[in-house]
Formats: C-alpha cells, structure tokens, sequence
C-alpha cells in the first residue's frame, strides 16, 4: 500500500523538555491508525507538528512522498490534511450551520468577493452525514460535548481531506456517543478517507484501528495491530506501571 | 453565492438615509453642517478602524498614522506657504491620490510586518508607529512639515458649508456601503472567524494573513480617502491635531459605541460622539467635557455591549415580534 502520510525523526523541545523524541511512523492509503499513549505522551505536539502549529527541531514529514515541512498550515490542509482539537473550538457566535461553511470557503478574497459562496445545501448535507441533523441553526453553547465533536468532524469532512487526525475525539462521551461515532469513522472510510485516531482509552480504539503506535515521553514504544500493542510490555508499564 | 437580493433589499435602509440626510441642508443652518461634517469624517474613520480592528479583533492604535501620512503628503505638495519654507505646489487632483497612495503603502510598510505578531503586541507596535511619525513630523525637515506648527493655507476642495456637506456625506456613504458590502461576503464572515478564533481559521485551509492583510488595506485605504478630504476640508494639518490621542479615542470610542464589526454602527457612533462632545462644549469645559463623554460612552457599552447597532436591532426586533404577533426564534438568538 502506499504511504499516504509519513513522519520521520520528528524531534520537538520546548525548552528542558523533550516533548517529542525521534519520532517516526506512517499511515498508508484506507487506513485508520491509533496513535495511543498515557496523557503528557507527546499525541497533540504531533499532531500540532503535522498540522504546521509548531516547527519541528529535527525530522520530516512527508505528504505522498514530498516533505511539507515547509508550508503553514493552510497550505497543509489544502494538500489534504484536516484535524479536530482535543477540547471543540467552534466559533462561539456563529450558528454550526456557518460554523461547518467556514471550512468551504475558498482562500481567495476575488472568489469570496465575487460571491461564490458554498451552497448552503451542501453544508446541509456535510451536517447530516455526522448526525446533526435538527441541530444545524444552533448555536454551539446549547450543544452536547458529543455533538460539538460531531462538529468538528464535520468542518474537518467539509475540507474534503484525504486524512484526519481526530485528536481525543471519544473523551468525556457516553458509551452511546462512542459507538455512534465509531460507526461513522467506519462509514466515513468506506468514502476513502483515513484517520489518525489520537486516543487515550485504548477499549474506545479496539474496533476501529488497524493499526496502532504507542508513544510515551514523544517516543515510539509500540507499533503493530491492536491486540499486538495492547499486550507489549513496555505498553503495559507505560500504562499500568507494571 | 452572496445573497445580492437580500443585498438589493437591504439597500432600502441606504436609500432612506441617504434622502433625508441630502435634504437636510435646507432645514437646518450651516453652523449645525458644518458638525455634521466633522461627523461624516469621524464617521469615514470609524468605520475604516473598524474594517481592520472591529472585524479581526488586531486593535489598532496607529490609525492616525493612516490618516496623518495621507494628510500630510497631500499637504506638503499642496501649500501655497504658511510655515513651511520649501515647498512644491501641485494641484490637488494629483496631490490627493498621492496621499491615498502614501497611507496605504506606508501603511504597508510599517504596520503589515506586525500583523504576524497577535492581541496586545499589534496594538503596541501600532502605537508606537503613531508617536514615531508624531515625533518625525516635528523634527524631520521642518522647512517640509511646517514642525510643530504643522502646514497652513491649504486649498480647499470645495468651499461653503453646504458643498462641504454634501462632499463629506457622498464620501462617508460611498465607504459605508463600499465596507458594508466587503463585510457582507464571505471576506466578513472570514474576518469575524479570524477574531473568534485565528488558529481555526487557520485549519479550515484558509491564509489568515492573506484576509487580514486585505482588510488592512481596505482601512488603510478608506483612512487615506478620509485623511486627504480631511486635510483639505480644515485647510491646514499639524501634529498635534493629527496625531493627537483625543483623535484616537474619538475614533476608537465612535466604533465602540456605535458596534464594533458592524460597519453601520460607526455611523451612529461617529455622530453621537460628535455632536454630544460639540453640545457639552458651552456647558463643560475641557477635561469634564471628555469625562463626561466617556461616562455615557461606557454606560453604553455597559448596559448593551453592541452598541447603538444591537440597540437598533433589539428596537426592529420587537417590531417585527409585535408585528408577527410574537417573540420569534431569530429574535431570541
């Protein structure tokens, strides 16, 4: 299969602190990868490098083969590659039905000017495919932690990406919404996208991942299938301390 | 794709003002144009900061600086003499464009580098900007800048209250709707994301920098209009007029109070601020003028943080409700 996503080396230091070591792992067309790990592990900083929020100290990451370590995030997410945020960052005064469309305006003020605005039916369409349905004219303070992460799938989805990376997007949901959200990854990879899963309650990821890397202190630890990682050692230390 | 027919119908309001405000040279005397001029200017400069700060959230400090290099560039070309001692004299539909010309490219110059840094540091940098150029004037080729004293006996645009008036208000219209119309697009709605939240914007696969930086020259532009028309309507600059800090805050406090990232609420600013400031001037002197001033301004602000525009729409809000027979959802939202 190919390489669709690729980080090599990947070294991040803020200050003392080495928050992510030599880092490398891929992800490979139709996949969905678990990226797993304790809390302070390095996840989000990866994340953060990949999406261009940070400036990596050493290492590369390469988009289908061509490094884009260069590019700012905009240029990043017109190659292909869309995230959510740990806590939802929806835009407070804004209706989700406008809060989704920012994601398919064009980056070009002629365009915007000239008004080639996204047809709202489309948005439509993007909201209901997450299950937002009958909440699409609310506004984001009289919505459920789950239904806000349902939205910020559906902004990363509205991008049109070819990946992604869905950062601690089962935390703080019942049962329910997990599995909810679980069958719409599923759904959602059928169309040929591929997730980066950042996760960490690994039972949440056992039937979605195919893959999965563990990292502690910024460190690839553990690199395999689920049932591969979950039972290695130095996972079960990193997690359970035994 | 913009909505034009709501556009076209929201014109309506445009038309309604433009009327009554065109007629009202035959009602009332010029001492009271000659206010509402200076209203439709601070009106020009409130609804261009707001272009920039109002609809991004980048406070700026330094937007005399805008109106201050257009004002000054079109009145060094153009004095007949006054203070200043060299001096070349062209005519004013060449001197005015270079003055447009002048704010918006030092505008660039100075102020597009600090966009890259975000909240507090812009609106310092911006600040600092303003009190280099105050200083600069001053102590840079006097013979030029007429110094301290600034540059007097500039030619006038057109002359008599009334002319004035109506040159004042077809410009103040024309930016109004010009802005109004850029906010209205997807670039406002752009802009107005970049406030809430600039990283988000940023992962929805769009250049920040490239919409802030044409909603800088949009308010660098709309400034240098203003600050050419300005100059020559007073008929003389200085830097203590152009530069001075009661400039900034009448412009800051007019958008404030009239709804910041509305674009129609700096009008209601800059004329409350205007004529309330010009009305207290036979009973407070000075310092308790502004005091008093700022009090109103901030119990404003206090009781309905959007201003005379939330004011409004709270006011055709009930209307409407009333009219409908009940309270509807976009009401309570």
């Amino acid at each position: 299969m190919t390489r669709l996503l690729e980080v090599k080396g990947l070294t991040k230091r803020f200050g003392g602190v080495v928050a992510v070591n030599d880092l490398s792992f891929h992800i490979e067309e139709g996949e969905i990868l678990g990226l797993m790990g304790p809390n302070g592990a390095g996840k989000t900083t990866t994340f953060n490098l990949i999406m261009g929020d940070y400036k990596p100290d050493i290492g590369e990451i390469l988009f289908q083969g061509e490094g884009i370590n260069r590019l700012q995030t905009y240029e990043r997410v017109k190659l292909g590659i869309a995230r959510t945020y740990q806590v939802p960052r929806p835009y407070n005064g804004l209706p989700i039905i406008e809060d989704i469309r920012i994601s398919t305006i064009p980056d070009s003020i002629t365009k915007c000017l000239r008004g080639q605005k996204q047809e709202l039916e489309e948005v439509t369409q993007i909201g209901e495919s997450v299950g937002l349905k009958d909440r699409l004219l609310k506004y984001p303070g009289e919505l459920s932690l789950g239904d806000l992460r349902r939205v910020e799938l559906a902004k990363a989805v509205a991008l049109n990406p070819r990946v992604i990376m869905l950062d601690e997007i089962f935390a703080g949901l019942t049962v329910h919404e997990i599995t909810e959200i679980s069958t719409l990854l599923v759904e959602k990879r059928k169309t040929g996208l591929v997730f980066i899963v950042v996760s960490h309650d690994l039972k949440a990821l056992a039937p979605l991942v195919d893959r999965a890397v563990v990292i502690q202190f910024g460190h690839l630890i553990a690199e395999g299938t689920y049932d591969e990682v979950v039972h290695n050692e130095k996972v079960k230390k990193a997690y359970f301390g035994m | 794709m913009v909505n034009w027919i709501t556009s076209i119908k929201s014109f309506r309001w445009w038309l309604i003002a433009i009327a009554v405000m065109s007629l009202l040279p035959l009602f009332v005397p010029s001492s009271f144009l000659r206010i509402c001029i200076m209203a439709n200017f601070m009106v020009i400069f409130a609804i261009s900061w707001d272009m920039m700060s109002g609809y991004t959230g980048y406070v700026s400090f330094g937007h005399p600086f805008l109106i201050g290099i257009a004002g000054y560039v079109t009145a060094m070309l153009s004095s007949q003499g006054g203070f200043q001692t060299t001096h070349i004299v062209l005519p004013l539909y060449a001197t005015m464009p270079l003055g447009i010309a002048a704010a918006v490219g030092g505008g660039m110059l100075f102020f597009l580098p600090s966009m890259r840094i975000r909240g507090p540091y812009f609106s310092l940098v911006s600040l600092a900007f303003l009190m280099v150029l105050n200083r600069l004037m001053i102590a840079v080729r006097p013979d030029m800048t007429g110094g301290d004293r600034g540059l007097t006996s500039l030619p006038y645009v057109v002359t008599g209250a009334v002319d004035n008036y109506w040159l004042s208000l077809s410009l103040m219209f024309a930016i109004a709707i010009g802005l109004w119309l850029v906010a209205k697009s997807d670039v406002g709605h752009v802009l107005k994301a970049i406030r809430m939240d600039e990283d988000v914007v940023e992962s929805s696969g769009l250049s920040t920098y490239r919409f802030k930086r044409f909603a800088f020259i949009l308010s660098a532009l709309t400034a240098g209009i203003g600050g050419v028309f300005y100059t020559h309507y007073m008929g003389s600059i200085s830097p203590s007029g152009a530069f001075d800090y009661i400039f900034l805050l009448n412009i800051i406090v007019s958008t404030v109070v009239g709804g910041m990232g509305t674009i129609i609420g700096p009008i209601f600013g800059g004329y409350f601020i205007t004529f309330f400031v010009e009305y207290l001037r036979p009973v407070l002197e000075g310092a308790w003028r502004f005091l008093a001033y700022s009090l109103v301004a901030l119990a404003i602000v206090y009781l309905r943080p959007g201003g005379f525009y939330a004011i409004a729409h709270d006011i055709a809000g009930w209307f409407r409700a009333k009219r409908r027979g009940g309270i509807q959802y976009d009401q309570v939202t």
